[in-house]
């Protein structure tokens, strides 16, 4: 299956709007992985293909208006388009979810994000939810049950 | 803000009204300030500082709300590059808030930054286990945050105090409870896998699940688990079986090829059953990504077999409709999938070299480099000459960055594609490589070849890379040994390479290969010394080339004194004059090599000039320039042998450094005889007689004479005296591994041997360059074996390229290659170093999974093997895991540090359970017969 090993989301602008690892890097990592990723991404053209080989792994990339996403994966278990369709879902999540997401959605609303990724991504990146409905039904419900410990809070 | 769930502006003011105004002065302003601070890089690190430093003090509040918020800001910092691990305290303490908004805010920090931190997961023990208590309806969010954030931070303690808790919530009646629970007990397994052995049918049984989303769960845990020990999840195949026929979500499909990918590498048997379903849903779905699972599930799977040609045909049909497609990924797959089955036999994608071609000139350069993979197996003697020309061109075509070329490639939607250097390396190596396979079997014509070596020289000298440098020198150097009737051509293709000023200072690599060539080849040129005066003129050469430079220009010498009929008196003595000049300037060198070999030289080149001063013009040149000097280089031809030849005689036998060459009488007649004649001479011979003896471990041994021999000749001894030298000579040669040919020495000995021209050689000598003098004398038919031809089929234009000479019988031969293979390995392994590592530490790998239980047979029949080498592997394994049992050891040291004395029922129940898994191997060997015919049953279906 897809064990992502981790996902950027990088703006055109080369800069990191969300980050997750699934696998245990040093920062010094971390900051490499980023800074060669966002140089090598952004420099590729349109009309080239999402997949490329970097350091041992395969790393698949798609364009969503301004933003990049940007998977780690495994490079000789995985399938490549299966990552892609990946991306997509968690792109269109979070269009349903922002009604018509751009950035400054991400932006602002960054624990949204990551709460959708991770019902998309369970665990580690190794298993997805597929199903966007039940995606969204999740954090729907979690942000009502939010604003009712909220409104139990103004109430108190 | 236009979202349904996101809170208005009003909202949140409402809401924060009782927080008083912090919050929004907090992530919000926050991203504002930073976005204000915009391009201007000081100013940013200037906001980013005083955030961080503001979130430093507001995270120790003993307010909750404010805690929670600065942990907001500072996981949002984090993604700046800030580690927040030394807030991992305040986060726990977040976590454990009642309100869900909080322990969403604490658990998402908590997988941002908890990763394997001991110290704060043992305190996050007790808060897990009762977060994942299930009493009442809201808690299903709860749980489910919880097993989000647990399926970061597992590590092993962690995953033995919970794993009871995740099995009693696969009871659960909400399926998203159990199929987050699925999910996080993949984590467990991995740190855990005792776990896994205990619980295994429990587990199992989620496969047959009525909810669709647990199934599927269940499946890619199963499936990542094979990844790493495949063989507890043999026994389920047939159950999986009946799910790739039932089943028709593509999520689940693709999830069970790979699962089925994973179990066939170790049971080969699933092959049989598997590969027709497998094809048929190749055939039935329109799904991309289906095909592409299949195909990889076949050629990973190992279903592939060498001559199971039907398949192969199938897939790689698939594989050229994703090729024809405008997706780049689809393209840059198939190509990958393309190489991965031209691997199991070239064969296969023999048929498809006009693809193969097309995706050379793909837009994209991955895809590029890719099809680059696939040459080796797509070339033949017909295309190769198209192919390395679309390659050469590629190299061009970066200088005509003009608005003409934008039009040039239709596809390219008017993008000039830039070539990375990256790639341009790889290509020069894949032509080499396609080039020289098969010893030149694919080369149709030897003149182009040399041409397209000429210019990859040219062009690839500004690549800077040394090593495809040494690649072209050494492909050079091949070609000059082991095609002989392309010496006379080739060798002046060299010479305009090496005075060729740009390839001097960007690729010095070529040179001294280069020089080599010249030197060993000189015979074959005309005007040496006009040679020797362009080649003297270069100074600034890197050491090892001076070294070979040296030792070539006295080649050249040697040749051309001694070929050329009519030698101007005055010109030897110039161009003696110009190396006396070189030699002296290098007799100085730092480099302990250059120095010897130049003074060396230098001495004798000056003895040279001595005796060209004393005689006169007409009687010819010296002795010592047309006797001694050749006799230095011309003894033998060199032969291409074996990588690794040499070593194997060094090490197998002793040479002799002590026996003399002559016996003092000899040396005592040979002194008096030539005294008598020339006393100037023999005076000199003796001295280089003492000093060459002295040079006889020079590196180039295949240069070393037999002293004896040449100046026997030369001085005319008596007839016995020679016999008997010869004979000892002979014995000598035999004796002395460094002689490669058993065939008989008498063909070298001809008074002059550059002028003999071995008509029977079966060479195509090229009659335009027969003014050069072809001194090859043929390999010795005597010597079969050793020196198979290849026939050719159209021989019109091919030339015969020499096969190498080794060593036959000897038992160090696999070890000495392996030895140099295993070099290139570490070369290669140690090139990846800076790679970073994404193997993730698992505990899984080499677990025993027979379950130390006794309760269930139905157990056993699950697990057990029904092929006994299977079952030996797993003898092993228990034996490995019961000698170390690391799982368990760590278990018993964490409780110990919780409670300072040790808890004696642990290790009690350690022992207990290794004695059960010695009890159930015994058990399983007797279950075994049951299931085999289970197995049989299934596999007769």
């Amino acid at each position: 299956m897809v064990q992502i090993d981790y996902m950027l989301m990088i703006s055109r602008q080369g800069k990191v709007r969300l980050m997750r690892w699934f696998c245990p890097y040093s920062a010094k990592d971390k900051n490499k992985i980023c800074r060669e990723l966002t140089t090598t991404v952004l420099s590729r053209k349109t009309k080239m293909c999402n997949i490329l080989e970097y350091q041992d792994h395969k790393v698949v990339y798609k364009r969503y208006a301004s933003l990049y996403f940007v998977c780690g994966i495994n490079s000789d278990a995985n399938n490549e388009l299966l990552t892609l369709e990946i991306i997509h879902r968690y792109v269109e999540a979070m269009d349903t979810y922002f009604n018509n997401v751009c950035e400054l959605d991400i932006i602002f609303n960054f624990s949204k994000a990551y709460e959708i990724l991770n019902e998309i991504l369970i665990c580690d990146g190794a298993i997805t939810e597929t199903s966007k409905h039940s995606i969204l039904k999740t954090v729907a419900s979690m942000d009502a049950l939010e604003t009712s410990d909220n409104l139990d809070q103004v109430l108190s | 803000m236009t979202s349904l769930y996101a809170p208005s502006a009003d909202d949140v003011m409402r809401r924060l009204r009782p927080f008083g105004l912090f919050f929004e002065k907090s992530l919000k302003d926050l991203i504002k300030a930073i976005r204000s601070a915009g391009e201007n890089p000081e100013e940013l690190q200037l906001v980013l500082n005083k955030a961080l430093s503001e979130s430093r003090e507001e995270v120790g509040s003993p307010d909750l709300n404010l805690k929670a918020n600065a942990v907001v800001k500072l996981t949002y910092l984090e993604m700046y590059g800030f580690d927040m691990s030394w807030a991992n305290f305040h986060v726990l303490e977040v976590m454990s808030s009642s309100k869900l908004q909080h322990k969403r805010v604490g658990y998402l920090a908590a997988s941002q930054s908890f990763y394997k931190d001991s110290d704060v997961l043992m305190l996050a023990t007790n808060l897990l286990k009762k977060d994942l208590k299930y009493d009442g309806s809201n808690d299903i969010l709860k749980m489910g945050v919880t097993l989000s954030g647990l399926s970061t931070m597992v590590t092993t303690p962690l995953a033995s105090d919970i794993c009871d808790d995740l099995f009693s919530m696969l009871g659960s009646s909400k399926p998203y409870i159990r199929k987050k629970a699925v999910a996080a007990l993949f984590k467990v397994f991995l740190q855990y896998p005792e776990a896994l052995r205990d619980n295994f049918d429990k587990f199992v049984s989620k496969l047959e699940d009525e909810d669709l989303s647990v199934v599927s769960a269940t499946v890619s845990v199963i499936c990542e688990l094979s990844k790493k020990n495949p063989l507890p999840f043999i026994a389920l195949s047939p159950l999986l079986y009946e799910m790739l026929l039932t089943v028709d979500n593509n999520w689940i499909i693709i999830r069970l090829l790979k699962l089925f990918t994973n179990l066939s590498q170790v049971e080969p048997k699933l092959r049989v059953k598997i590969l027709p379903k497998v094809l048929e849903l190749m055939e039935v779905t329109s799904a991309t990504s289906v095909i592409y699972e299949s195909i990889n599930c076949i050629v990973k799977g190992q279903m592939l077999e060498e001559d199971d040609f039907d398949t192969a045909s199938s897939c790689l049909q698939e594989l050229n409709k994703f090729c024809n497609s405008t997706d780049p990924n689809l393209r840059y797959i198939s190509v990958v999938l393309f190489y991965k089955i031209g691997k199991i036999n070239a064969e296969f994608i023999n048929e498809f070299n006009t693809l193969v071609i097309r995706l050379l000139k793909d837009v994209d350069i991955s895809i590029r480099s890719r099809a680059l993979e696939l040459l080796e197996g797509a070339t033949n003697d017909e295309n190769i000459t198209s192919i390395v020309q679309i390659l050469i061109k590629q190299f061009i075509d970066k200088d005509m960055v003009s608005a003409t070329n934008l039009f040039r490639q239709p596809g390219s939607g008017g993008v000039e594609i830039e070539i990375p250097l990256s790639y341009k390396l790889k290509m020069v190596s894949t032509i080499l490589k396609i080039c020289s396979m098969k010893s030149y079997a694919n080369i149709p014509d030897f003149d182009w070849y040399i041409a397209v070596l000429s210019d990859l020289c040219v062009l690839s000298q500004d690549l800077n890379s040394s090593n495809l440098g040494h690649e072209l020198a050494d492909e050079i150097r091949n070609i000059m040994v082991k095609v002989p009737s392309m010496r006379p051509k080739f060798i002046s293709a060299i010479i305009t390479l090496v005075v060729n000023k740009d390839i001097c200072q960007q690729m010095p690599m070529i040179l001294r290969e280069g020089f080599w060539c010249i030197g060993e080849f000189s015979a074959l040129l005309q005007d040496g010394n006009h040679l020797i005066k362009e080649f003297v003129k270069q100074k600034r050469l890197p050491p090892d080339v001076q070294q070979v430079l040296a030792q070539a220009l006295l080649k050249i010498f040697s040749n051309w004194c001694n070929t050329s009929g009519d030698i101007i008196y005055a010109e030897v003595k110039d161009t003696l004059k110009e190396l006396v000049k070189f030699y002296e300037g290098f007799s100085t060198s730092p480099s302990f090599e250059v120095q010897e070999r130049s003074v060396e030289f230098l001495e004798f080149c000056r003895l040279c000039e001595e005796s060209l001063d004393q005689q006169e013009e007409e009687e010819g040149l010296p002795l010592l320039l047309t006797e001694v000097l050749p006799s230095f280089f011309d003894a033998y031809d060199l032969n291409p042998i074996v990588l690794g030849t040499q070593k194997k005689l060094q090490s197998s036998f002793t040479l002799d450094l002590e026996t003399p060459f002559m016996t003092e009488e000899e040396i005592e007649a040979l002194l008096a005889e030539a005294a008598g004649k020339n006393e100037e001479n023999s005076g000199l011979i003796s001295d280089i007689d003492s000093r060459l003896d002295s040079d006889e471990d020079d590196s180039l041994t295949s240069y070393m004479q037999p002293l004896a021999r040449e100046l026997g000749s030369e001085v005319k001894m008596s007839a016995e005296e020679r016999e008997y030298s010869e004979a000892k000579r002979k014995q000598e040669r035999m004796d002395n591994p460094f002689y490669l040919e058993t065939g008989e020495p008498e063909i070298i000995k001809n008074a002059s041997p550059l002028l003999d021209f071995d008509d029977d050689a079966k060479l195509s000598v090229v009659k335009s360059f027969s003014e050069l003098h072809l001194p090859y004398t043929g390999p010795k038919d005597s010597d079969e074996t050793k020196k198979k031809r290849k026939k050719k089929k159209n021989s019109r234009s091919k030339a015969q390229v020499l096969t190498e000479e080794g060593l036959p019988d000897l038992p160090r031969d696999a070890e000495l290659t392996k030895e140099s293979h295993d070099r290139i390995d570490n070369a290669i392994s140690t090139e990846n170093s800076n790679a970073i590592n994404l193997r993730m530490q698992s505990k899984l790998e080499n677990f025993d999974f027979s379950p130390p239980s006794l309760t269930s047979d139905g157990q056993s029949e699950n697990i057990s093997e029904h092929q006994p080498e299977l079952e030996k592997l797993r003898a092993k394994f228990a034996t490995n895991s019961r000698m170390d049992d690391p799982p368990e050891e760590e278990v018993v040291v964490v409780s110990k540090k919780k409670n300072p004395s040790p808890n004696p029922s642990q290790s009690l129940s350690r022992a207990r359970k290794k004695r059960r898994a010695t009890l159930k191997l015994k058990l399983m060997k007797r279950a075994k017969r049951v299931t085999a015919f289970s197995h049989k049953m299934f596999f007769a279906l």
